[in-house]
């Protein structure tokens, strides 16, 4: 079972905002950006799309109402949503914010069927918080995640094993998860362009063309998907921890630049040691004003750090060597080749008090809130925060639950 | 944040729900005549529950600090 809340941010700053409800909304990251996050059914049939700039939103729909995000408000919701579903299954795989997968196959005596099911999610969810969600029944995850974008908003289509071959039959190939608009394309060239056509395309034509995800590619265009639901605390082990920030404003000024690097530093290096992991290799990526240029690099280092004054090091040197060409829209670092880890005190003295004072800061950060310590070149009034985006990763438990303000 | 400290009456019911009823604001009781939307967000270790209320004329962002254990007005919308 695939569920997708409908246009999720604009559905609950409807539900919280009675005035709101019925009109065309689209909220935005910030009061210092420009970029619609999400936008409201109303607002969609009015030509509103997401990653427009406010000024085409406004141009395209101008009675269009412009609401600043409160990540808050949707990641206690989402963890909530995510709660609903565990009283049905123990296997629910969050994909995003606002999607989840959940099988139920072994939940059925108890509840009768996987309709009766989703029946009774979208029941509590539009009880509890006002808001809808589209709900796909099917044999497995990409079956299930087609079904739930095939009604909306407020759906319930079940696919059954019998019903795949005469769904997939017209469906054009972008309906299915993992193929973007450059597969797309390639497919095209190819004269596929229904998921019919890929599942019948000889198999070898498609491995020379894509190598190994060829034989991918047929399965999916067949309906066939054996990728497990894996539930939370069963994942793979993290392979990076990394925050990003768009500025505020696009700043050139190197000592700003550089207190943004320390922020991000900082932010990373806290996560890192709440969760007891430490990396080698720092990524620092730029991106620019004009939005499309952009530049990732990255260094490995000797040992492994996660000491924030460390990864801001590493990631200043990065930036050292480079000349910026315009100034800059967005900063992220990613601390990756990551060792979970047993805590290890260092032999020096100086290397032990600067660990026993991070220690200190972050036991005083987790009691009484982020950055309630932080480096004296943080303090409120020199921190240009930026915009605050819930990024893909976020899930509603472990390492990945990201603080988001 | 509006004001940081406030007067709100509320009623603790069953399965630990709490439901505001009226607040005092700028020298005048509000009767809540609707929640709209609760959530909860922590600071540091304190969980702090938010109500978007409305009143006759107004939406209003009330905060309950549970170590503090304070009321605050956090938001205000129309009027």
């Amino acid at each position: 079972m695939h569920v997708d809340m409908n246009a999720f941010f604009a559905s609950v700053e409807q539900a919280a905002n009675p005035e709101l409800r019925g009109k065309p909304i689209a909220v935005v990251g910030g009061h210092g950006r420009t970029v619609i996050t999400t936008s409201s059914y109303e607002a969609r049939a009015k030509g509103v799309k997401t990653g427009m700039a406010i000024w085409e939103g406004k141009r395209t729909c101008p009675e269009l109402i412009i609401v600043v995000g409160d990540n808050k408000k949707y990641t206690h919701t989402s963890t909530r949503i995510n709660e609903i579903f565990r009283d049905y299954t123990p296997e629910v795989e969050a994909f995003s914010i606002d999607e989840s997968w959940l099988d139920v196959t072994h939940s059925l005596s108890i509840f009768g069927t996987a309709e009766n099911i989703a029946y009774q999610i979208k029941a509590r969810i539009k009880h509890l918080f006002g808001i809808t969600c589209s709900i796909g029944v099917a044999p497995n995850k990409l079956l299930a995640k087609l079904a739930s974008d095939m009604q909306k908003p407020d759906g319930l289509t079940v696919i059954t094993p019998e019903n795949v071959p005469r769904t997939l039959e017209q469906m054009p190939i972008k309906e299915l998860c993992g193929i973007g608009k450059k597969m797309q394309r390639h497919l095209n060239t190819m004269s596929i362009y229904t998921c019919g056509e890929l599942g019948r395309c000889d198999e070898n034509r498609l491995t020379r063309k894509f190598g190994i995800i060829g034989t991918r590619l047929k399965e999916m265009g067949q309906g066939i998907d054996n990728t497990p639901v894996v539930q939370f605390g069963k994942e793979d082990d993290v392979k990076s921890v990394g925050h990003s920030r768009t500025l505020e404003r696009d700043i050139d000024d190197p000592a700003e630049i550089r207190r943004f690097l320390l922020q991000l530093s900082e932010m990373v290096g806290s996560r890192a040691r709440r969760y007891n992991v430490s990396g080698k290799t720092i990524h620092l990526y730029v991106r620019y004003a004009d939005f499309f240029s952009s530049w990732g690099k990255q260094t490995t280092l000797k040992s492994y750090i996660n000491l924030s004054d460390e990864i801001y090091r590493a990631a200043l040197g990065i930036l050292n060597i480079v000349e910026l060409g315009q100034p800059v829209r967005l900063l992220g670092i990613t601390l990756s080749n990551l060792k979970h880890q047993a805590e290890q005190l260092p032999l020096f003295e100086d290397e032990r008090k600067k660990l026993f004072a991070t220690q200190a800061m972050d036991s005083i950060n987790d009691r009484f809130g982020r950055m309630s310590v932080t480096f004296g070149s943080l303090l409120p009034g020199k921190e240009k925060a930026g915009s605050h985006v819930i990024p893909p990763s976020w899930r509603p438990d472990g390492v990945k639950n990201i603080d988001v303000q | 944040m509006i004001i940081n400290s406030m007067r709100v009456a509320v009623i603790f019911g069953p399965g630990r729900t709490i439901k505001p009823v009226w607040f005092d604001w700028h020298n005048r009781k509000h009767t809540i005549l609707e929640t709209t939307y609760t959530w909860i967000d922590m600071k540091g270790n304190a969980k702090r529950l938010h109500f978007a209320v409305r009143d006759e004329g107004c939406l209003y962002e009330l905060t309950y600090d549970s170590a503090e254990q304070t009321w605050e007005l956090s938001g205000l919308e129309g009027g």
